[in-house]
């Protein structure tokens, strides 16, 4: 159970995250959509502490996450893995690489300084891509990869860390429909399959409704709906958009449903 | 409201009109503006100028008087080279025969070995000089450095390195450990970590945050950090700024010797102080020689490299 109390972040004057409080289930599948600067992002990042919470906490079992430092804190972050909507891999080393970073904190210090895996770490870890598909790229340096792969090199990634949390922040506003649909299809199986709880930011609406158990709507750092995504109506979802209303719904364009009839849609897809 | 609608729809010609009104007068304010200081810093340079002209005495007639003595000096260190004998070896009582090659080039060998004591303590110098400067440069990037107080310390650390001339460090350290190379390699290698941790450094702020933030959210420590999502992006630039710099510890290796660190300096320095004028020429026809080829090496291999990683 991860538990939100009145976390507060602000940046000078303006307040990004207000107040928020929250608690979400382990095994849960949330989706957190809102406008552009609604504070998504912050509370993504507020929660593995990329950014410090400016008042409030975060409870996960006893700890507060808030008050975290040094060691205590890294152990939270490989224990709460993080997608990026840029990816985040390093472009210059090989896709294995990448992989086994997840791993570094369980890495004694001169083993990760001296980049000395062992063949079990390494098998782990071309498990991992191997469940997204991704196995045949290892030796591959990652910038060579297309947008779509190198997000699922980054959920590889993150399965390395083999995480109790999932947050995704924007893991497919970079991406075209076929390989969002194959990002949040990896998600949404990770998810049910190991029972790891996924945070996911998304931009669009029918993406949420299609994937997610439960819908966040955020509008100017405030939560303003919380429920299942049958209880999200119309109106409450151009509330939370205001005037990107018409490009969120606009499904044909940002989302991952494909259009129909568009031979094999399934193709490219990972039955992760 | 005010005059100009937001979009252009109500009066598209008002609007624009307005608009690039709007934008002339911003336009020639700033031109205007900036003339001032263009005209100020085209002062400013010009007494520079004049300043430096003055107290250097850089005038044309004390030019055209010294030009020809360049000349003078370079007719004092030739030679006195004869054709009948230019390729004689040595006789049989092992005299070499004067105006002979071999009798101006008696100290080849010496001059040889010195020359590779000068490229190896300008490796050497950089090796060590490059390595202090990896591990300083990650502290001394801005945008990496875990805390001020660890930036602001390896930033001066650095500049004191740099900013105390190579030859200075080499009278100390000739002093302290003695003469030969070491004070030399030692005396390269500080100057080579401060000059090269300032460049590294440098590439290391424009090194992407993408991928550190990644090792960041991993649980990756500080060093993990800068090993696995600096490194990578910067290792090319960071190989060619090393090997530009060796090519320049050479020149500076064979310099140093003249306060006896070691090198070719030394024996160029003794010739000097000993008026073998021909030999002056002997030996600083090899420094320029192994000069050109280390730098047409480099060269080579930093291009090779740097086309190789797309740079």
């Amino acid at each position: 159970m991860l538990k939100l109390e009145r976390l507060t972040r602000r940046f000078g004057d303006n307040t990004a995250v207000a107040a928020a409080t929250l608690e979400i289930p382990d095994g849960q599948m949330v989706g957190i959509i809102g406008r552009s600067g609604a504070g998504k992002s912050t509370l993504l990042r507020l929660l593995n502490r990329l950014i410090d919470p400016s008042d409030g906490h975060i409870l996960f079992g006893d700890k507060d996450i808030a008050q975290l430092k040094g060691r205590e804190l890294r152990r939270w972050r490989s224990d709460c893995a993080m997608i990026f909507q840029q990816f985040n891999l390093v472009g210059r080393l090989d896709v294995i690489t990448n992989v086994l970073t997840g791993r570094l904190y369980e890495l004694p210090a001169w083993r990760a300084m001296g980049q000395i895996f062992t063949p079990r770490e390494r098998a782990f870890a071309i498990e991992a891509l191997d469940r997204l598909g991704m196995a045949h790229t290892a030796l591959q340096k990652a910038e060579t990869l297309s947008g779509g792969q190198q997000q699922r090199v980054a959920i590889a990634r993150a399965l390395a860390q083999e995480p109790k949390i999932l947050l995704a922040d924007e893991p497919i506003a970079s991406l075209d429909p076929m390989n969002a649909k194959i990002v949040m299809d990896a998600l949404r199986s990770i998810n049910q399959q190991d029972g790891i709880t996924v945070i996911c930011n998304l931009h669009t609406l029918d993406t949420a409704r299609n994937y997610c158990d439960r819908i966040i709507g955020m509008q100017g750092g405030r939560i303003v709906f919380d429920g299942t995504p049958d209880l999200l109506t119309t109106d409450m979802a151009r509330e939370i958009y205001g005037a990107e209303a018409d490009e969120a719904f606009n499904e044909a364009a940002t989302s991952t449903t494909l259009p129909p009839r568009k031979s094999p849609a399934n193709e490219g897809a990972v039955h992760v | 409201m005010s005059d100009i609608p937001f979009t252009g729809r109500a009066g598209p010609e008002a609007s624009e009109q307005g608009a690039v009104a709007i934008f002339e007068r911003h336009r020639a304010e700033l031109r205007a503006s900036r003339r001032v200081w263009n005209i100020l810093g085209l002062a400013a340079f010009a007494i520079c100028v004049a300043l430096s002209i003055n107290i250097s005495g850089f005038f044309p007639e004390r030019l055209a008087t010294g030009v020809p003595r360049i000349a003078e000096y370079f007719a004092t260190i030739m030679p006195d080279l004869s054709w009948d004998v230019l390729f004689a070896g040595r006789t049989e009582d092992g005299r070499a025969v004067a105006g002979s090659i071999t009798y101006w080039y008696t100290d080849f060998w010496t001059y040889i070995e010195l020359l590779w004591e000068t490229i190896l303590m300008a490796m050497t110098a950089s090796l060590i000089g490059s390595a202090v400067a990896f591990v300083l440069s990650f502290p001394a990037a801005a945008n990496l450095a875990p805390n001020g107080w660890v930036y602001w310390f390896s930033r001066r650390f650095l500049e004191l390195c740099r900013g105390i001339p190579e030859i200075l460090l080499a009278l100390i350290f000739v002093f302290m450990i003695g003469i030969g190379p070491l004070a030399g390699v030692i005396a390269i290698a500080i100057h080579t970590a401060g000059a090269l941790g300032k460049l590294f450094a440098e590439v290391n702020e424009n090194a992407s945050e993408r991928p550190v933030e990644g090792i960041t959210a991993v649980g990756g420590s500080w060093p993990a950090k800068m090993l696995y999502g600096v490194v990578p992006q910067v290792a090319p630039n960071f190989f060619s700024y090393a090997i530009l710099r060796f090519e320049i510890n050479v020149r500076a290796s064979s310099i140093i010797g003249f306060v006896g660190a070691g090198g070719i300096g030394q024996e160029l320095n003794r010739v000097i102080s000993f008026y073998s004028d021909d030999r002056v020429a002997a030996v600083l026809i090899l420094v320029v020689l192994m000069v050109t080829v280390i730098d047409l090496i480099s060269e080579n291999i930093r291009h090779r490299f740097i086309g190789k990683e797309n740079f």
